[in-house]
């Protein structure tokens, strides 16, 4: 019998976080359960909460009305409860989607959040936008959890003390007042990188009104060196594309452009595309890679180097060398002939740079040499020099006319202000700078020791922290104001190159203090992105509109309003402040029918992207370089470097309470919830270490205090040992360790920031300028590190199948060829009555393993649409994280590993491979369930029945491609993280039943897809191809055919959340009967192969093998394209 | 001893059959609601169309129950005063909505959908009854899973022409066969012409519409449980 609550209905009016809902279940929610999962703090009983008395009473009312004196031996009274008057466009249970965009640090994504009820539970990419193309990366994905994050901040704090919005806004007044009489000296703000037209608006409206404030912008992962280098080559106000779709040959130094998380999709995605071979006759494009550790660039690379960070400016030095010979560009070469010449020796392989410089001059105007954002503005500038050399500036590499105030100043300059009392009133928007700004921003005069960020705050008499947490950042400031997320605001965007994007709110604020009646006036409060109006540019430029999908949940701001507020203006009632930004960019036709075009659209049209035909000005950037240019001593084992990059799932820790993220496997390291100390396996043997042991890592500057002591950094991380690393360097990822966020991020890694200082943001190596040594110990103690992949071979069996171009084009078949069984082993006649599988349309699906980066962007998507829980730490470790959707990462090298020696090889190739549920026609699951909750479906799908399910896990067992996820624990409604045990893994005891809190935060609740069963403890769960997907497209026919006979779901009119999320669209997914549909398309390909097809599964899922394009002249050449076990031609 | 204990056994088991089941423990159920809405005032007496409340039938998985403005439309000026419709307008006044108490609830892990049997030939009649003549509604029908099969491998014995979905007096007799046959035709295997016949059986419609419409409701478990 299921266990029933009895809950007595609210009345909207309390219970504010169901206002816009339509019909609703009272199913059980204890309200208390949303308490409980709070920060200290935040757990006050607000004085409409229903006391225990109140509770009974009206218990007691409802059972007197409904008649019945002892309801306990009979059914439970639920109810159905509809609006008093009704939402517009919403009908209970329906999905809605609206655009909006997600405002990023290079750009905005256009997206398309599913609403349901009032709510938003998914974003999409937006299809009619080529910067998103439909499609989205991880963190977009995972945005929607940050919004019903029960840890999110949902009150205004005034030192310390609860206060709401009117206090706040006669302050802001107060202040405006104060500020407005000298000028606004004193007045400064610290925003992050955001590229929306409103705000800069906003902005210099500010300006005007208080022309001494101080505009900064800081963002732990942005690097002002490609700001730089383009202001000096290029001009003002650009901004350079890559134009992947035109290039042949592309050069990465030390940058992870295929990663999408900074916002800029439509370049991955060109790049990949022309990677698409869909036979032997197509054309790839080539890939080189320098760089320090493995990415998902590195990954997909023809070629790789691997070169410490440090080397790299370097390594382009000799290798502009090369191609200033070979191209006798002038400008190159006068360029190269300020700097000094490297000396003789240099630690590259010389072939390996003459092939690739033969290479990229051979291609001309075709081809691409980028330089990582994080690297210097020598190494840009070299890059930009290149580029210019090979004839790549306005055709592979096009100057796009792109806004940026150059009044914006940087953190130190603002914490040098700071420093000098000079700033009375600090606004912080969003960021937490406690946590991630550059360490030593400032010198006790005395001790002369580093002052961090806190310090200088302190100093500060009025600092207003608008944050989405109440994190350390806001511990220490005046005031404390929650933030609205994107899907609750109204705003705007620019893509990354320039497209302008419209972003509208969803919901009303959810506790945003509002009852009915005052419903007229808007706080909007600053919310996450889904909540906000707002305005975002694309990294690529394009304007994008930010249009909420919900008010404000907890009556957070966004930052434009608070601008607006500190101008004196009336409040605004949503999307004024937007529509001003909008009406004066003159949208052609009425401004109405403009406006709502913009809105639905997500994006404006008229809005043009300018490209500017200029030359690399090679004076400004040769004088440049000889000014900055520095050589740093090649890292030893001794001393070796240090390199700080941004990590796949935390970025720079903006999503530490991001349970998803959090248990997202790092797509090389494939580490959840912790971060750890990446070395190479030669680097760990120095030290005597290996994966789980924990190091020091201490870095001593050349500053001396006033006792002349050394200035010590020390941090103490885990160990990660991973081939392919550089030799000498380890990679630190930031975004970890990140306190006073939520229950979820804290414990969880080691907060690499306290090494961060700026002089290295990027790494850290004994250059004797600032850093006199770099040292790496062993602890001699172990860290339990929760890795989801430690298997790193394929045994053989073929599951990836690699070979080069080549190869390919002299034999097709290759894939047929490669892994050698795929025959079944034997031609007995089957016992088995299969299942009929006779519906006009057939599922299928496709993985194409060219195009595939590995992002994860398809896990997360999975996750958001299938209701699937995180399990925490602990059980990751043993193995049981449910991601129906996992990615496999392998490497491959001609040469084996070699057991004797212990030898791993050092140059590895690295595969991914998405692996889920195959449904396989012949399944092993289906024919050992004993109570047959796993069946067969008419039109192809192996089908889980999680109601019938008892748990007895034969089915995973018997499952070959161990796709089958089983819920242990009642993932769903445990928390995570709460208590500590002691032992090995002494972390949580999340799951120690019956004894744990049960129940989860309604606000979690909120975000589940309704078409998706929530599973609960001890039912088996996998991969179902979507089928609630399905099953709506086939609704959607029948009610569409009506008294009629077609009820045939068009062709390719909807896709599974995995395929819909990858930007590289690797993913295909349709009706395999129908010969036109994509997937049939894909099927037919000779690179199509299934898995383990000796088995004779015969799988619904196929693959579709890898080719790498490797230059035959290179070096290592034999080495790529060798993932396939096996002869092959 | 023994048999005594076998009797009981049986006994027991017989009782469970017969008891825990939902034909015993869902058909009757007819609670007091906070407004007494009467289904046969409005639609028997009234004429009103069961879509003018239920207004999403047709798009939506669930059918709402209509919102306080829908009652209020008339209700503002018909039986102003009457005391039975103080709930509605004290939920107007205030913004407080009413709490119906759910009838027809199907569990948690069952996803049913409203507009793909409606649109299709199945009437409220098949699955709520003659609610057009309940003053208070009660369950008529089990809404077991073995009942929703009844209909999913046999549709033929459920469904009715398209313009009487929401007739729910409407019976197989009330179908002229000439007019019928002349709009959906007759099932390709049958010789005899229908023209002819006096009456049609349910079987007989239910048969022509489901050739007609491609009518093959799927009896595989995802097609509920999802």
């Amino acid at each position: 019998m299921k266990r029933v609550f009895q809950h007595p209905p609210e009345p909207l009016t309390g219970k504010k976080y169901w206002r816009s809902l339509g019909e609703y279940s009272n199913s059980p929610q204890f309200r208390e359960w949303l308490e409980r999962e709070f920060p200290a703090g935040a757990s006050e009983v607000s004085e409409d909460e229903w006391s225990r008395r109140d509770f009974m009473k009206l218990m007691g009312a409802s059972m007197a009305l409904a008649g019945l004196g002892l309801t306990s031996c009979r059914r439970p009274e639920m109810h159905l409860v509809p609006f008093t008057k009704s939402a517009e466009w919403t009908i209970p249970g329906k999905f809605l989607y609206y655009a909006t965009a997600m405002p990023r640090r290079t750009g905005a994504i256009p997206l398309i959040a599913t609403t349901v009820d009032g709510r938003p539970i998914k974003v999409e990419g937006n299809p009619l936008h080529p910067a998103s193309a439909g499609a989205t990366d991880t963190f977009a994905q995972a945005s929607v959890l940050d919004l019903y994050d029960p840890a999110r901040s949902r009150r205004f704090v005034n030192r310390g003390k609860d206060s709401n919005r009117g206090e706040f806004d006669a302050y802001i007044d107060k202040l405006r007042g104060q500020l407005g009489s000298n000028g606004g000296d004193g007045l400064a703000f610290l925003v992050e990188e955001l590229h929306s037209p409103t705000r800069e608006r906003l902005r210099a409206e500010l300006e005007k009104a208080f022309p001494k404030m101080m505009w900064c912008v800081y963002d732990a992962a942005l690097s002002e060196a490609q700001d730089d280098a383009t202001r000096t080559s290029f001009g003002e106000n650009v901004r350079l594309i890559p134009r992947f779709d035109r290039a042949d040959v592309v050069l990465a130094l030390d940058s992870d452009f295929l990663d999408c998380g900074e916002g800029d999709l439509a370049s991955a995605r060109a790049f990949t595309q022309r990677r698409r071979v869909k036979s032997s006759k197509d054309t790839m494009n080539r890939l080189y890679v320098v760089e320090n550790r493995f990415t998902i660039t590195g990954a997909m690379a023809d070629h790789r180097l691997r070169c410490a960070a440090s080397q790299i400016p370097l390594f382009t030095h000799v290798l502009a060398g090369k191609i200033a010979t070979l191209t006798k560009d002038s400008a190159l070469l006068s360029l190269l002939a300020t700097l000094a010449t490297p000396a003789e020796t240099v630690p590259f392989d010389e072939k390996w740079l003459i092939e690739l410089a033969n290479d990229l001059v051979s291609k001309s105007g075709v081809s691409i040499v980028l330089a990582g954002q994080q690297q210097s503005v020598v190494v840009q500038l070299l890059a930009y020099a290149m580029n210019s050399a090979l004839k790549n500036i306005g055709r592979t590499v096009v100057v796009r006319e792109f806004p940026r105030n150059r009044n914006t100043k940087n953190i130190l300059q603002l914490a040098d202000r700071m420093h000098r009392g000079e700033i009375k009133a600090l606004f912080i928007f969003g960021g937490d700078p406690v946590y991630n700004a550059p360490r030593a921003v400032g010198q006790d005069p005395d001790k002369k020791t580093p002052l961090d960020w806190a310090d200088l705050q302190k100093k500060v008499p009025e600092v207003v922290r608008v944050g989405y947490h109440e994190d350390a950042t806001s511990t220490i400031s005046q005031w404390h104001v929650p933030l609205a997320h994107y899907l609750e605001s109204w705003g705007d965007a620019l893509t990354s190159d320039g497209a302008y994007l419209s972003i509208q709110p969803m919901i009303l604020p959810l506790f945003g203090g509002l009852s009915e009646s005052t419903i007229s006036q808007w706080h909007v409060p600053l919310a996450h992105y889904l909540e906000s109006w707002g305005d975002a540019l694309t990294s690529d430029g394009a304007y994008l509109s930010i249009q909420p999908m919900i008010l404000p949940l907890f009556g957070g701001l966004s930052e434009i309003e608070i601008m607006n507020g500190l101008l004196g203006r009336p409040k605004v009632e949503g999307p004024e402040l937007v529509q001003e930004t909008f009406r004066a960019t003159k949208p052609p036709g009425d401004l109405p029918t403009a406006w709502s075009k913009f809105l639905r659209d997500g994006f404006a049209a008229h809005v043009p992207l300018r490209d500017r035909p200029v030359t690399f000005n090679d004076g400004a950037a040769a004088q440049l370089t000889h000014q900055l240019w520095t050589t740093t001593p090649a890292p030893t084992s001794e001393s070796p470097e240090i390199v700080f990059v941004r990590s796949y799932a935390m970025d720079d820790g903006r999503y530490a309470n991001n349970g998803w993220l959090q248990e997202l496997p790092d797509p090389i390291t494939k580490l959840t919830w912790d971060n750890a100390a990446i070395m190479s396996p030669n680097f760990a043997k120095s030290l005597n270490v290996e994966t789980g042991d924990l190091i020091q890592i201490s870095i001593n500057e050349t500053a001396r205090d006033a006792n002349d002591r050394p200035i010590r950094r020390e941090l103490v991380i885990a160990a990660y040992v991973l081939p392919g690393h550089a030799e000498n360097s380890v990679t630190i990822p930031i975004g970890y360790g990140r306190k006073k966020t939520g229950p979820i991020a804290d414990e969880s890694g080691f907060n690499t920031y306290l090494l961060r200082t700026a002089s290295n943001l990027h790494f850290a190596v004994a250059d004797g300028k600032n850093i006199e040594s770099v040292r790496v110990t062993k602890v001699g103690k172990k860290y339990p590190l929760a890795n989801t992949q430690e298997h790193w071979s394929i045994e053989g069996r073929g599951v990836v199948r690699e070979a080069t171009l080549d190869e390919y084009r002299e034999d097709n078949e290759f894939v047929k060829k490669c892994g050698g069984m795929d025959e079944p082993q034997s031609y007995l006649p089957s016992l088995y009555s299969h299942p009929p599988m006779d519906a006009p349309q057939q599922w299928g699906m496709t993985v194409d393993l060219n195009v595939c980066t590995g992002c994860s962007a398809c896990v997360i998507a999975c996750q958001a649409e299938n209701n699937v829980p995180i399990v925490g730490k602990l059980q990751v470790a043993h193995g049981r994280a449910m991601h129906w959707l996992r990615i496999d990462r392998y490497y491959a090298s001609a040469k084996p590993f070699d057991e004797d020696n212990g030898e791993f090889p050092q140059d590895p190739e690295m595969v991914h491979q998405p692996m889920m549920c195959q449904h396989c026609e012949n399944a092993p699951c289906e024919t050992v369930c004993p109570v047959n909750a796993t069946i067969h479906s008419e039109d192809g799908l192996n089908v889980m029945a999680y109601n019938r399910c008892v748990g007895t896990r034969y089915c995973a067992n018997n499952c070959p491609f161990k796709v089958r996820r089983f819920n242990f624990f009642d993932y769903n409604q445990r928390p995570i993280g709460k208590k500590k045990i002691a032992g090995e893994f002494g972390i949580y005891r999340e799951y120690v039943a019956p004894f744990t809190e049960k129940g989860a935060p309604d606000i979690t609740k909120m975000q589940k897809n309704p078409n998706v069963t929530v599973r609960m403890r001890g039912v088996m769960e996998k991969c179902t191809f979507c089928v609630q997907r399905i099953e709506e497209a086939k609704i959607a026919a029948h009610v569409h055919a009506g008294a009629s006979s077609d009820i045939r779901i068009p062709r390719d009119s909807f896709t599974s959340a995995c395929a819909q999320a990858c930007p590289h669209e690797a993913i295909t997914f349709g009706d395999i009967k129908d010969p036109e549909s994509k997937v049939s398309k894909m099927k037919q390909q000779d690179r199509n192969y299934r898995l383990l097809d000796y088995l004779n599964v015969k799988a619904r899922t196929s693959y579709l093998g890898r080719i790498r394009n490797p230059n035959p002249k290179m070096p290592d050449a034999d080495n790529i394209g060798v993932a396939c076990p096996g002869e092959k031609a | 001893m023994a048999i005594a204990g076998i009797l009981i056994a049986c006994g027991l088991s017989a009782a469970t059959w017969y008891y825990v089941t939902p034909k015993y423990t869902k058909v009757g159920y007819q609670p007091i609601q906070p407004v007494p809405f009467p289904h046969d005032i409005h639609v028997t007496q009234l004429g009103m169309d069961c879509r003018y409340c239920h207004s999403f039938v047709e798009v939506a998985a669930q059918s709402n129950v209509p919102n306080t403005q829908t009652c209020m439309n008339c209700h503002s000026q018909v039986q102003k005063d009457n005391p039975k419709l103080a709930p509605v307008r004290e939920s107007w006044k205030t913004g407080k909505p009413i709490e119906w108490v759910w009838l027809h609830r199907t569990v948690d892990y069952v996803f049913y959908n409203h507009a793909a049997h409606v649109n299709r030939g199945i009437s409220c009649f098949s699955c709520h009854g003659p609610v057009n003549h309940m003053a208070t509604v009660s369950i008529v029908e089990p809404h077991s899973m073995a009942w929703c099969l009844e209909c999913h491998r046999h549709p033929e014995n459920f469904l009715r022409p398209d313009d009487q979905i929401f007739n729910l007096d409407w019976k197989p007799d009330d179908v002229k066969p000439s007019e019928f046959v002349a709009k959906y035709g007759q099932p390709k295997s049958v010789t005899e012409d229908w023209t002819k016949k006096k009456h049609l059986t349910q079987q007989e419609i239910g048969q022509t519409l489901k050739e007609r419409w491609n009518i093959a409701p799927s009896t595989n478990c995802q097609t509920c449980h999802r």
